[in-house]
């Protein structure tokens, strides 16, 4: 009984949640091509874990670790490129 | 005639001081350039670039376990856990911007393994091949989630981390692709497989051949894919769909040479601002069916009879977490509330039959964006059976305090 709460409430969350939040934060129609790398960096790098920031790793080093992401979060190469860029400060 | 060559020597003295001068001085210059342009040559980029990153987990458990209603003696203990302890160094290795080389090992504790160790091309855009020993593209949790400093909770899903086998031997290709506002991922891996277990205890169990995986034990090859959408444009919704198809039965065993193995996955991920608030929501669905097979019975009243069973596994977890992380007081922003449910089912009737929930509740800490002190509360029961009859009833809680840092 105590399990088949705890699976329906969870499911019930999933369920509200979604659509409730998308309502609230908005489904802003933009294509990748339009993003900045600090919007790409903000939404993908999120999904999994923390956002970087940008004095983590040296120019070189964010080179490296965006092909590792690229790898991880399936990117497209215009998308690494963006967020590279952005925290490589250029 | 001594005036004379004095005079003369005068003479030659003001010629030449100021070209010895020179000539000393540029000599000086050039020696400086020189050690200038190696300084700015070593801090040039090159063709390679190498570097270690990686991660560690330790802490600290106390875990208190009843069976048959009974608690064990002491009703209580109390350690440093070794279950979740990691020390993972990451070696990348980038030749240009088309090549990546990564290997991980890990020590846990008891021994070192490897996580990963293979060599990705970037081919063009959308398209990434890699071969070696890799991570599975099948669900998130394993690919994605499973590092300390990134789960919320002290421990991996029960049931989901584990199975099946999370890394195999191959090749494997994968890439991004933008559709309007949408995004889709695609990943496939072509790989040794698992080999089917008949030990009398794991009957119908799946494993990486011999092992490791590394010597393959038949000639055919397991195909694993995860294709994913995300839908919303600000990519804070994902979906995913993985399926796995492998012979898992070895080459001469007349037995089991034609058992094979089919798996499915869900997984979800979805993100959302509400107010100051960052909710965070994961979750996946696993089945392995593993086709029918007959094994020799174990029970000694039943010898040389055989035994069978439907082989599906199932396995599920939801996670919701919560962190203000637009308030402004700096410390609460660091917090974060996780809960997350997990049920794992394996097959009815086979030796190895339990059906575990795991409900763990935790408060983790934010030292910074990648390291992470977590306090976790959680609960594992478990009913056992042996062949379709019940066996022993396990209740068990934990508290666990745990560091985990990315570098």
């Amino acid at each position: 009984m105590k399990t088949k709460t705890i699976k329906m409430l969870i499911v019930a969350i999933a369920i509200i949640a979604i659509p409730l939040s998308s309502l609230v934060t908005g489904c802003v129609s933009a294509k990748v091509a339009a993003k900045s790398g600090s919007q790409l960096w903000s939404e993908n790098c999120r999904r999994c874990h923390n956002t970087p920031p940008a004095n983590t790793f040296s120019g070189e080093q964010w080179e490296t670790v965006g092909l590792h992401m690229q790898s991880r979060a399936l990117l497209t190469d215009l998308e690494r490129d963006k967020i590279v860029n952005f925290l490589k400060g250029e | 005639m001594k005036k004379v060559i004095t005079f003369f020597g005068l003479a030659l003295g003001i010629v030449l001081f100021p070209a010895g001068a020179k000539i000393f001085a540029q000599s000086n210059t050039d020696s400086t350039l020189y050690k200038l342009q190696q300084e700015v040559n070593s801090l040039k980029s090159g063709e390679n670039h190498f570097m270690v990153a990686g991660l560690t987990t330790f802490g600290f458990v106390s875990s208190s376990i009843k069976t048959n209603g009974k608690l064990q003696n002491p009703a209580r203990t109390n350690s440093f856990d070794g279950d979740n302890f990691e020390f993972s160094p990451m070696m990348l290795w980038r030749h240009g911007k088309k090549l990546l080389l990564e290997f991980e090992p890990s020590f846990d504790g008891n021994q070192i393994g490897v996580n990963w160790a293979c060599a990705s091309y970037f081919v063009t855009n959308g398209l990434i091949i890699r071969a070696g020993y890799f991570v599975l593209p099948f669900g998130m949790y394993n690919k994605r989630l499973a590092a300390g400093w990134i789960d919320k909770v002290a421990t991996d899903p029960i049931g989901v981390a584990d199975l099946p086998p999370a890394s195999d031997w191959g090749v494997e290709v994968e890439g991004g692709l933008q559709l309007g506002s949408m995004k889709a991922s695609y990943d496939v891996a072509l790989t040794t497989g698992y080999q089917i277990v008949h030990d009398g205890a794991q009957d119908g169990a799946l494993q990486n051949p011999n092992g490791s995986g590394l010597t393959d034990n038949n000639n055919n090859k397991m195909v694993t894919g995860r294709v994913s959408l995300l839908p919303i444009a600000n990519s804070s919704l994902e979906i995913g769909f993985s399926g796995q198809y492998g012979n898992v039965g070895d080459t001469n065993d007349s037995l089991y040479k034609n058992a094979t193995s089919m798996a499915y996955a869900v997984d979800l991920t979805y993100l959302a601002d509400l107010g100051p608030l960052l909710l965070n929501i994961k979750g996946q669905y696993n089945v392995i069916n593993v086709s029918k097979q007959a094994f020799p019975s174990t029970d000694s009243t039943s010898a040389g009879k055989t035994y069978t069973f439907s082989n599906t596994t199932t396995s599920y977890f939801g996670q919701v977490s919560l962190r203000p992380v637009a308030i402004h007081n700096k410390i609460l922003r660091n917090f974060e509330l996780a809960f997350r449910y997990t049920d794992f089912m394996t097959p009815k009737g086979s030796l190895w039959e339990q059906n575990t929930t795991q409900t763990s509740i935790g408060l983790d800490y934010w030292l910074s964006w990648r390291s992470i002190l977590k306090l976790t509360y959680e609960t594992v029961n478990t009913n056992n059976f042996k062949l379709g009859k019940a066996g022993d009833v396990t209740k068990a809680n934990y508290i666990y305090l745990q560091y985990s840092v990315q570098f």
